[in-house]
């Protein structure tokens, strides 16, 4: 058997010099090159920056005094979630940008235009390939944990049936809001239909929220509860949550409506059970039966 | 029409086909004819004077039809609704016919068409100065009557957002009158959007992508010259508005809101009607250029990146703006013939109108960043001296989000209760848009890779950019999250992120681009050191600005107020700061720009040393771009690959051109 191959024919030209690499490598030939292990460990050092922001992050959020509900804190846990699946995409992006920035590389300082070439690298299979894949498993993970997070606080919130007549919330207390330029009202007709410009409400008992407005479009945002509704004229949009934290909270709008926008705010006040139902007996309304 | 002609000796025979003689118009006059006598004070006089013909014709009817009982004061909802649309009508109509806008249709009409001559004439040939204030239908004239309405957009924009960072800075008093400050937002947004929008694909899209796909101008002229000259006219409408009760409803205009905002509203409506035909004729114009006019040997897979960028830009603009104008017509006509599109009182939907709205509203942050990361990705191999890394890859991104963008737009609408249930399919659809956008940073990560940037100011703003992106792009994963929307949606973390996106990525990537082609349509370097100055003051500045912003945001600070929990004070006075360092280098900037236009270095036609079309022809460049049209036979990132003339020859010419050798 020749060792000459004889199928192949040729070349009909020399070939073409260029500054093209070789095209592969060992992963752990790869790994040795000084410049991947230090973008290496660059990333690893931006990640932990990144996640260590998240803390800060959702330090801020809590600063008025939340997490008030369980859908406050489940949207703080995704945060955390969707930033730590992230990092180390984030981290070797600002790794490879950090360091070619930094001239890890080289750098042409000179007032005309460079001489000498950069390697020819038109492409590379395995980083595509590879890159892809990794971008759309992240992809992936982020919508898949993002459904179920939605489906969960859904069931928390406003759910596919209201949350009075699904089995077991049956205790739920059913709360009016209206907006109007620029004012919330409560109303309570579970409790003989008594109004309030404060969202009074007792702990760990679930609300349910029938939102809707007198004029324009405002938006319900119960800021510590991560609870937030568009109000909108001639539709009831709902919404619900359990409180389980005593407190004063913010309520705002979160959606622009004319002149005084900004001072349309209220107080969320979550009371002992007990409390709540002297408040109501004050407002001349009824105890929730 | 063809003679048969017998080659002496016999033999085959050969037709030659002569052209057939196509009778041409007639010169009449002078070349250019009425067009000779229009330029724009003609126009803006025609314009004044048409409005009012048209505002009184209008008060003396409505008059008559309601006896006189009409409400004229300006400040009220009611007043003066016909008049005032009806007298914006007359503007836009009266100054386009004072250019000369309408002088080639109405030739043709009355079977007296342009001439050659005239041709010549409208394109400003041996014109001086003036022709960049008339109807001028060269492409290069064109991109630089985009370049300065920019620049002055900007600079309205950029006072309004200086005016409002000074409201939220002062926490301790109200500055402006609540009115007027939501005036001052809605028209800093609407200001800014029309700015971005036209900030690469006006001034690089008409001045460089001809020159770059190799043609001598666009394959429609005159369409060109209008679509220019419509959002010259779309401009004062819009501005006009502060001085009639203002926009007071914020960029997006939610309706009914909007129904109760002063006469003002109607210049919005009417500038968004006529911007959208603006950009709609632009956007045929682009397309057109780029699939029908490229040079010879210019195959899909050799076009430069930057006019892929160009096309996906244009064809989202042609399919979603249309969204935008029907509901502002719509909106125009609750206004001023009392239907009821979008008014609940009487039957509307107000999630009609967010869904018209929204239909172009995301689609449109594509349209302003895509053309600036393909300018980037242009750029990037020039300053390496790499080839572009996985140029299909990057050409398989652009699609991919053209595509991708007509499928999201729900995401704005999370929270507004319109369909509850589409949130699921709407947050599939709007985390699988980061794949392509992956596509994009992949490109741009693998041609930095092991390459030596030559520290210009365009290479350098680029390392800027992407850190911007980043940040816009991972706060993205938050806002797109439905569950984390719950909590971020309507509040200062949005306004953070989208100005990361639009500004971070869209202005600074722009004044990325105009820094590299800068040269090439003025004719002199850009000062390196002063603009370096200025776009480095204002990245600082921007960083500052917005970071704590987001601080704000996380807090629970709703957009659009005026005062706010004293939680906020300390991230808005920090943000006002910065917003001050953004306007400081944002001067530095435009004084490098105008220095620089005036008496800066004068450039040598290939200043980058790039490979593309553009840098091959001469600076300045000549009246129809190229003495002979070129012909393409690469792609232009052959960098590292010796020229295949200078092959020919022995070792010694290469070491001369100090080329590497194979394997070095």
């Amino acid at each position: 058997m020749s060792t000459v191959d004889e199928r192949t024919p040729e070349a009909d030209e020399p070939e073409v010099p260029t500054n093209r690499p070789p095209g592969m490598h060992l992963a752990s030939d790869w790994l040795k090159r000084p410049y991947v292990r230090r973008i290496l460990i660059l990333t690893v050092v931006i990640a932990a920056v990144i996640i260590a922001l998240t803390f800060v992050m959702v330090a801020f959020m809590n600063m008025s005094g939340g997490p008030a509900s369980d859908i406050q804190a489940q949207i703080e846990q995704t945060m955390f979630v969707l930033t730590f699946a992230s990092a180390p995409l984030m981290g070797f992006t600002l790794a490879i940008l950090t360091y070619s920035w930094w001239g890890g590389w080289g750098k042409v300082t000179t007032e005309t235009e460079p001489t000498e070439e950069g390697p020819a690298i038109r492409t590379n299979g395995v980083a595509v390939v590879t890159w892809i894949t990794v971008c759309s498993l992240l992809a992936a993970f982020l919508v898949i944990w993002g459904l179920v997070a939605l489906a969960q606080i859904t069931a928390g919130s406003y759910g596919s049936t209201p949350v009075n007549q699904q089995p077991n919330a049956t205790k739920a207390i059913d709360i009016n809001v209206t907006g109007q330029q620029w004012l919330w009202s409560f109303e309570y007709p579970d409790n003989g239909r008594i109004t309030s410009d404060v969202l009074v409400v007792p702990i760990n008992v679930p609300l349910y929220f029938n939102v809707t407005s007198k004029d324009v479009v405002h938006s319900f945002w119960v800021v510590e509860a991560g609870v937030k509704i568009d109000a909108n004229p001639g539709a009831i949009t709902n919404t619900g949550f359990t409180p389980n934290k005593l407190g004063s909270f913010n309520v705002r709008c979160a959606e622009l409506c004319g002149l005084h926008h900004a001072y349309m705010e209220t107080k969320m006040q979550v009371v002992t059970q007990e409390q709540f139902n002297s408040w109501v007996r004050e407002q001349g309304g009824v105890k929730t039966s | 029409m063809s003679t048969v002609i017998s080659p002496p000796g016999g033999g085959t025979t050969v037709a030659i086909h002569e052209q057939p003689h196509v009778p041409q118009p007639k010169q009449v006059g002078k070349p250019g004819g009425f067009l000779r006598r229009t330029n724009f004070l003609t126009a803006v006089i025609s314009g004044i004077v048409l409005a009012a013909i048209f505002y009184f014709v209008t008060v003396a009817i409505v008059n008559k039809v309601t006896g006189g009982g009409q409400q004229d004061d300006l400040s009220l909802p009611d007043g003066l609704q016909a008049e005032i649309a009806m007298m914006y009508i007359g503007w836009v109509i009266g100054f386009m016919a004072g250019i000369g806008a309408f002088a080639g249709p109405i030739r043709w009409f009355l079977g007296n068409d342009l001439t050659h001559a005239d041709a010549e004439y409208m394109s400003g040939k041996d014109m001086g100065r003036e022709k960049y204030w008339k109807y001028t239908t060269d492409h290069k004239v064109v991109g630089i009557q985009y370049f300065i309405v920019m620049m002055v957009l900007f600079g309205v924009g950029g006072l309004l957002a200086m005016l409002i960072r000074t409201e939220l800075g002062i926490t301790w008093a109200e500055v402006f009158n609540p009115n007027f400050y939501n005036s001052l937002i809605g028209t800093h947004g609407i200001v800014m959007i029309i700015a971005m929008i036209i900030a690469v694909t006006g001034p690089l899209g008409n001045f460089i992508m001809p020159l770059m796909v190799g043609a001598r101008d666009m394959a429609f002229p005159r369409l060109n010259a209008l679509s220019i000259w419509l959002l010259v006219a779309a401009i004062p409408p819009l501005i006009s508005n502060l001085f009639m009760g203002g926009i007071r409803d914020g960029w997006t205009v939610y309706q009914p809101l909007a129904d109760q905002s002063p006469v003002g509203m109607i210049g919005y409506q009417i500038t968004i009607i006529v911007f959208a035909f603006s950009t709609g004729i632009a956007s045929v114009n682009l397309i057109t250029t780029i699939v029908a006019m490229r040079a010879k040997g210019m195959t899909w897979s050799r076009v430069p990146i930057f006019i892929y960028g160009i096309l996906g830009s244009a064809i989202m603009g042609l399919i979603w703006f249309p969204m935008y104008q029907y509901s502002q017509i719509l909106a125009l006509s609750d206004r001023v013939l009392q239907t009821s599109f979008f008014t609940p009182a009487s039957g509307g939907s107000v999630w009609l109108y967010e869904n018209l709205f929204w239909l172009l509203g995301h689609p449109e942050v594509y349209v302003i960043v895509l053309p600036a990361t393909a300018a980037l990705l242009e750029l990037m191999p020039v300053f390496l001296r790499k080839p572009l890394f996985s140029y299909k890859l990057a050409i398989a991104g652009i699609f991919g989000i053209v595509g991708l963008s007509a499928v999201v737009w729900v995401h704005h609408m999370y929270m507004t209760g319109w369909a509850p249930a589409s949130n699921y399919p709407f947050m599939l659809s709007t985390e699988l848009i980061s794949i392509p956008f992956s596509f994009l940073v992949l490109v741009m990560l693998g041609t930095m890779w092991r390459g030596a940037p030559w520290t210009k100011l365009p290479m350098m703003a680029v390392y800027a950019v992407i850190w911007n992106k980043v940040i816009g792009g991972i706060t993205g994963v938050y806002l797109s999250d439905t569950p984390v929307d719950q909590y971020m949606h309507g509040s200062m973390f949005v306004v953070a992120h989208f100005h990361f996106m639009l500004m971070g990525a869209g202005l600074f990537g722009a004044m990325a681009a105009i820094a590299y082609w800068f040269p090439k349509m003025i004719n002199r370097y850009l000062d390196e050191r002063i603009a370096s100055i200025g776009f480095w003051t204002a990245f600082v500045g921007f960083q500052i600005t917005f970071f704590a912003m987001f601080v704000a945001g996380l807090q629970g600070m709703p957009r659009r107020v005026l005062q706010f929990d004293s939680l906020f004070n300390v991230a808005n006075w920090v943000s006002t700061i910065g917003a001050y360092i953004i306007g400081t280098g944002m001067l530095i900037f435009l004084y490098a720009i105008i220095t620089s236009w005036r008496g800066g270095e004068l450039a040598p036609g290939n200043p980058w040393g790039a490979h593309t079309l553009e840098a091959q022809t001469e600076t300045p460049v000549p009246h129809e771009n190229f003495p002979v049209l070129p012909v393409v036979t690469s792609d232009p990132y052959d960098y590292g690959v010796p020229d295949p003339y200078e092959l020919a020859d022995d070792d010694a010419i290469r070491e001369a051109e100090g080329v590497a050798k194979v394997g070095a």
